[in-house]
């Protein structure tokens, strides 16, 4: 049952024998269930008609389903909520140790890049703003890779977010836990291995992934005025010539 | 600098300088090239102090374009009219150029503001030349008379292999510019910008200004118009001029205006994303100093100790 607003809803199985297996895992203060949820349905609320279930996502790794309500109300809340059930996600799965590469003697490699092993590969976790909008975290034992697609309403918005989300991967040196290539079907990745989390404090690596994710939309939105602005000024100046 | 300027600033400082310091013996010899492929020549030998040789090439006009013999039509009778006997053009004209003219400086009137006027009108050579078919147009225009060609449209030429369309009649002249940018971002760009254009033309304020119109495919106006001039990928824009554009000392601000439209939108389109990757630049040292932030101190201290500060740091 369903009160107030919405909340995004995660299930949390990250580990394969699910020691976590199918748990509700829930933050916000108004969201009241009356009984655990299972990862397959949720029944649609019939008192709030303005809400609107997005469908399921993916059958085979635990998914999450954002319940999208109409534009007019609350816009500014999903961005704050899908960015703490992010860094929720992030804080529960971020805990990676050393783990050298069991097929090649004396190597050492980030485990999601390989793919190999299925028993170092935990769930993927599907995190959805809209359908536009969603975050894939996948987290095997030494490594995660956190992949997110950006919203991109129109033509422009689509040029604007390529141009600056390649501006960003060219200099993924610069910031180490970049990967160059986003994932297919993705916009941006990041890659972040068990050396990173020595390096660096694990709760500031995430402070920045967050922001990262809130300066990305920020950035865009402000561009896209500033070309706006920029042409209305641009033809003001013109057509005052004729006068 | 928002709009562009009519006199080109090389040509206007070379004529200056070489008026200054008419008595040293220098020789210049330089070229240069401005938007849209035009490009500049002068030349000065000590042989003839007073007197500078400016070679002009314009750009090349496609086919639908009123034919000439390498100078837009009226373009000399334009050059006689507006410099009088300081300048005269050689025929024919230096090789790889369209048009050389003999710039006389112990001609120029003594009078240091007609002086002036003269050396900016010389400097305006480039709208004197290219903009003068577009000028005899809007003049019949002003004086509401039609030439032969009233409701065809006239291609003129404004960009290399291209050209825009002028329809005139009676009582207005429509203006149509075929838009067409090599850059796929360009388009995105300009695209957004030509309909600011229109949005821009609805306020209250800019009432008198001409009447402003984009669309994706090409207007009727164009109908007469041959098909190779009616692909463009970011739209096509109409502007109407009434009588009232072109009266008296607004005629060559309008030309002018018009004759460089699309250099105007390309320009502006390139300076916002050069502005884009400013801003990018700044984000990513923001982000990156956030970054900096989640390192710990054990590894910032490591890597102060491996720098030159070493010694101040060890003596503590």
């Amino acid at each position: 049952m369903l009160t107030g607003t919405w909340q995004p809803v995660r299930i949390n199985s990250l580990l394969p024998d699910s020691h976590f297996a199918s748990s509700v895992y829930l933050r916000p203060s108004l969201f009241q269930i009356a009984s655990p949820l299972h990862s397959t349905s949720v029944p649609p609320s019939s008192r709030s008609p303005r809400l609107n279930w997005s469908e399921q996502i993916d059958t085979g790794s635990s998914v999450v389903n954002l319940l999208s309500i109409s534009k007019d109300s609350t816009m500014a809340n999903t961005i704050r909520l899908y960015l703490t059930c992010i860094r929720n996600t992030l804080e529960a799965a971020m805990c990676l140790q050393n783990f050298p590469c069991q097929e090649v003697e004396r190597h050492n490699k980030p485990e999601v890049e390989l793919n190999t092993s299925p028993e170092l590969i935990m769930n993927p976790d599907l995190i959805c703003r809209n359908e536009a909008e969603k975050c894939l975290i996948e987290t095997p034992i030494n490594s995660i890779r956190i992949s997110m697609k950006v919203k991109q309403a129109d033509e422009l918005e689509n040029i604007l977010a390529k141009k600056f989300l390649r501006f960003l991967s060219m200099r993924a040196e610069a910031f180490q836990v970049l990967r160059r290539k986003p994932v297919q079907g993705y916009d941006i990745s990041f890659l972040i291995t068990n050396y990173h989390c020595e390096e660096m404090h694990k709760h500031k690596l995430i402070d920045f992934i967050v922001q990262f994710m809130e300066d990305i939309d920020k950035e865009i939105s402000e561009l896209k005025l500033s070309v706006n602005t920029r042409g209305r000024l641009v033809a003001t100046e013109f057509l005052k010539q004729f006068i | 600098m928002i709009l562009l300027q009519s006199p080109s600033r090389f040509l206007l400082q070379i004529l200056h300088d070489r008026l200054l310091s008419q008595d040293k013996g220098v020789d210049i010899d330089c070229q240069t090239v401005e938007f849209d492929d035009v490009r500049y020549h002068i030349q000065v030998s000590m042989r003839n102090p007073k007197v500078l040789v400016l070679s002009v090439a314009l750009p090349l006009p496609p086919e639908e374009a009123a034919s000439f013999d390498g100078l837009p039509f009226g373009a000399i009778e334009a050059i006689k009219a507006a410099y009088g006997p300081v300048v005269q053009i050689l025929d024919p004209p230096k090789d790889g150029f369209d048009l050389t003219l003999k710039i006389n400086l112990a001609k120029l009137p003594s009078d240091e503001e007609q002086k002036n006027a003269i050396l900016l009108q010389i400097a305006s050579i480039r709208e004197v030349v290219l903009g003068a078919p577009l000028k005899i147009l809007l003049k019949n225009l002003s004086m509401k008379t039609v030439g032969p060609e009233a409701g065809q449209p006239v291609a003129l030429v404004h960009r290399p292999n291209e050209s825009f369309f002028v329809v005139p009649q009676a009582d207005k002249a429509t203006v149509v510019y075929p838009m067409r940018f090599l850059d796929s971002i360009d388009i995105v760009l300009a695209t957004s910008f030509l309909q600011e254009f229109v949005e821009a033309r609805r306020t209250a304020a800019l009432n008198n200004a001409p009447a402003c119109m984009w669309s994706q495919s090409p207007p009727p106006e164009l109908k007469g118009a041959p098909e190779s001039a009616l692909t463009a990928n970011a739209g096509f824009v109409t502007f109407v001029v009434n009588p009232r554009h072109v009266e008296g000392k607004k005629l060559d601000r309008t030309v002018w205006n018009l004759l460089t439209f699309h250099a105007y939108v390309s320009y502006h389109v390139k300076c916002s994303e050069g502005f884009m990757h400013t801003r990018m630049r700044r984000r990513v040292d923001t982000l990156i100093q956030a970054l900096d932030r989640a390192k710990s101190d054990a590894e910032k201290l490591k890597k102060m100790v491996t720098g030159p500060s070493f010694k101040k740091w060890f003596v503590i």
